[in-house]
């Protein structure tokens, strides 16, 4: 990472409501995310929680009964020629988006690689498909481009499956497929939605281990929406945890997974089955998400939150600063609120898990 | 839990085989030779990447297929061959299965209710309308549903309670072994941990064992009493949960191990996962044989591999 951060994509005060045959879906409430070169951002929330739909309006390709009601998404690229430019994406019409953003500089990878690659044509037209379009690419150079990916996502006789169809590869190798054809015209923000969430865990660590790679080679950004927070420790450098349709925390990595001040984070962490402790129960966070129909004033975790406060029914909570980049919206942070604590197995956890980063010498 | 492995095992399969015939010259091996107990009130956890062969044996087991070769022996009953009226009656209320994923074992045109007294209604296990009602009332108040909820269709559920609505379909049989398989995989990781403690609630209330097939790891390290890791249809290492988890002896069971992420980021980022191709590794799955690593713990190898395995660390 360079000294000087440079800001690729800015989402501001996002609201997107839904229009339901029940009613209007409040779905996204003020969503801010920064992301800089380089970088990773992850997006972590149970589903529902409004985490896709997020990343499906950076990419244009919202619902056709999603309504942006409010905010901004700003993206700064380069031309060409090098000039710098930025555009708010949401002004821009699904041609314009089209041409510019999706999959040239704006790239997605899906969750499940089966229904995310076309049955009826072989793999090799599908990575060529986005550089012949994009940049008018000869056939020849398309194609020795495309098995020059096969070979950097670390596929085996690329040549040979270049000519296969989707439904000859393991759900592995699809994925690996999917995150060629997201490299292809090498853009400079990489989107993956629950990449691995259809994957075996062996798989998945393998998938992980590539994007990484991918990422340092080519010095690109990753957001990265999962609702695992083990995958989240191995990728993220920013963390957004994500509740009914809002970013309830914010920090870097270190400082969600050492020190969490939301309850909402609290009961994430503490669910994370723990493969070192022997407890007979896992903890859960009580309840389940809210339907986001009926509306109710105040926090919508409050009903699942034991640490809820009288205020937390009526009046929706603020983002608290902890530190400068650290932010939690709970009013618990209020220097009006009773103290309250993070649960005790959680924090004898987070004291085992400093003391194992610290044996393996960083300072913390 | 205590499980008293001094009774005789409730499900014995012994050298249990499944091919699939695809076509004349070609044969899908799915399940070679597997071999295991699961005792009464116990839980086996049969982990495995897609396409080991562990879901093949969970239905092997409850004859949605017929096995090629091997014997299984359930509650003192052979069920690997031809069932008859009486043992097929008895494997269809003993034995129960949790899908995967409940939104496509969840017949949408049916109610909750009926959906959970299927069981019943096939097996005429009621005297009137109201007893049925009685029984699917008090199941539904088992797994966390309230009674309002027999009327509700499928689509009106959160993924979580769909899967408990799994749960209370297997449970109304009152079954001895409930095959649970991935049941927990599709669904998020906090609600994951509301269905596994409902389980293991519902193993102490009521004394079920099961078999429970995942590929995660984590999750089955806190409900497994005993773990079984399956690789390409072979059975590669077989021991108790502390055993697996604190000493794992086959490099496939440590690959395992090694791909679960662990919430912590600093060593998570140093960390690279410990890799295992079959191809690669010189092993071959046919040659090996059982071998006693310790207590109950065994692991399939040839013995010059097992001495490298256990004399390498």
């Amino acid at each position: 990472m360079s000294d000087e951060r440079e800001k690729i994509l800015k989402i501001k005060d996002l609201d997107i409501s839904f229009k339901t045959t029940a009613g209007v879906v409040h779905a996204i409430r003020g969503v801010n995310i920064d992301l800089y070169k380089g970088e990773t951002v992850a997006i972590v929330g149970e589903s529902g929680s409004g985490k896709s739909v997020t990343m499906k309006a950076v990419m244009g390709i919202l619902a056709s009964n999603a309504t942006v009601t409010n905010g901004t998404v700003e993206f700064s690229y380069h031309h060409a020629d090098g000039s710098p430019e930025t555009v708010n994406i949401l002004e821009k019409n699904k041609k314009w988006i089209r041409k510019h953003i999706n999959g040239k500089r704006i790239a997605m990878v899906f969750q499940d690689p089966m229904t995310s690659l076309d049955p009826t044509m072989t793999i090799g037209k599908q990575i060529m498909e986005g550089m012949i379009w994009h940049f008018k690419t000869p056939k020849k150079e398309a194609w020795a481009k495309s098995v020059q990916l096969l070979k950097e996502v670390g596929i085996e006789d690329a040549e040979k499956r270049m000519k296969n169809y989707p439904h000859q590869l393991s759900g592995g190798m699809r994925q690996r497929v999917v995150i060629a054809i997201a490299l292809a015209c090498n853009p400079d923000l990489l989107i993956c939605d629950e990449p691995t969430t259809a994957l075996d865990v062996t798989i998945q660590a393998k998938i992980i281990e590539l994007i990484k790679r991918v990422q340092k080679e080519r010095g690109i950004s990753v957001i990265y929406i999962t609702h695992d927070l083990g995958v989240v420790a191995k990728v993220a450098d920013y963390v957004n945890v994500m509740y009914a349709g809002k970013i309830v925390e914010k920090g870097t990595i270190n400082e969600i997974f050492y020190e969490p001040k939301h309850p909402y984070t609290w009961g994430l962490l503490s669910a994370m089955p723990d493969l070192d402790t022997d407890d007979e129960r896992l903890y859960t966070i009580p309840g389940s998400p809210p339907n986001l129909l009926n509306e109710k004033p105040g926090d919508a975790f409050a009903p699942r939150n034991k640490y809820a406060l009288e205020i937390d029914e009526k009046v929706d909570p603020p983002m608290f600063q902890v530190s400068d980049t650290h932010y939690a919206a709970t009013w618990l942070l209020d220097p009006r609120a009773p103290k309250a604590e993070m649960p005790q197995e959680l924090k004898n956890r987070i004291e085992k898990m400093k003391k194992e980063a610290n044996g393996h010498g960083s300072g913390l | 839990m205590a499980v008293d492995y001094s009774v005789k095992p409730l499900l014995a399969v012994d050298g249990l085989k499944q091919y699939f015939k695809v076509s004349k010259s070609f044969t899908v091996h799915a399940v070679e030779n597997v071999s295991f107990q699961i005792y009464p009130g116990e839980t086996y956890g049969l982990v495995g990447e897609s396409g080991s062969g562990k879901s093949t044996i969970g239905r092997s087991i409850i004859r949605l297929y017929d096995p090629t070769a091997g014997n299984i022996q359930f509650n003192g009953t052979e069920i690997g061959g031809r069932l008859s009226t009486h043992d097929n009656h008895m494997l269809r209320t003993q034995m129960q299965m949790i899908f995967q994923d409940p939104m496509a074992s969840l017949n949408p045109r049916k109610k909750i209710g009926d959906i959970i007294g299927e069981g019943l209604d096939i097996h005429h296990m009621y005297m009137n309308r109201a007893e049925r009602m009685e029984k699917i009332q008090d199941i539904l108040a088992k797994v966390g549903l309230a009674p309002e909820h027999a009327s509700r269709y499928p689509h009106q559920f959160s993924g979580g309670q769909r899967q408990r609505v799994g749960i209370a379909r297997a449970l109304i049989m009152n079954p001895k072994l409930i095959i649970a398989d991935e049941c927990i995989s599709a669904l998020d990781v906090s609600i994951q941990a509301q269905v596994v403690n409902l389980m293991k609630d519902i193993q102490q209330e009521t004394g079920t064992a099961y078999l429970f097939i995942a590929h995660d790891l984590s999750m089955v390290k806190y409900i497994s009493d005993r773990i079984g890791v399956l690789h390409l249809g072979h059975l590669l290492e077989t021991g108790t949960t502390e055993e697996i988890f604190s000493n794992p002896v086959h490099p496939y069971t440590r690959s395992l191990l090694s791909a679960i992420p662990a919430p912590n980021p600093i060593m998570e980022k140093q960390r690279v996962a410990e890799s295992y191709d079959y191809k690669t590794s010189g092993i071959d799955y046919n040659k090996g044989t059982d071998h006693l690593v310790c207590g109950s713990h065994y692991v399939k190898c040839t013995d010059e591999e097992f001495r490298r395995w256990t004399q390498g660390v």
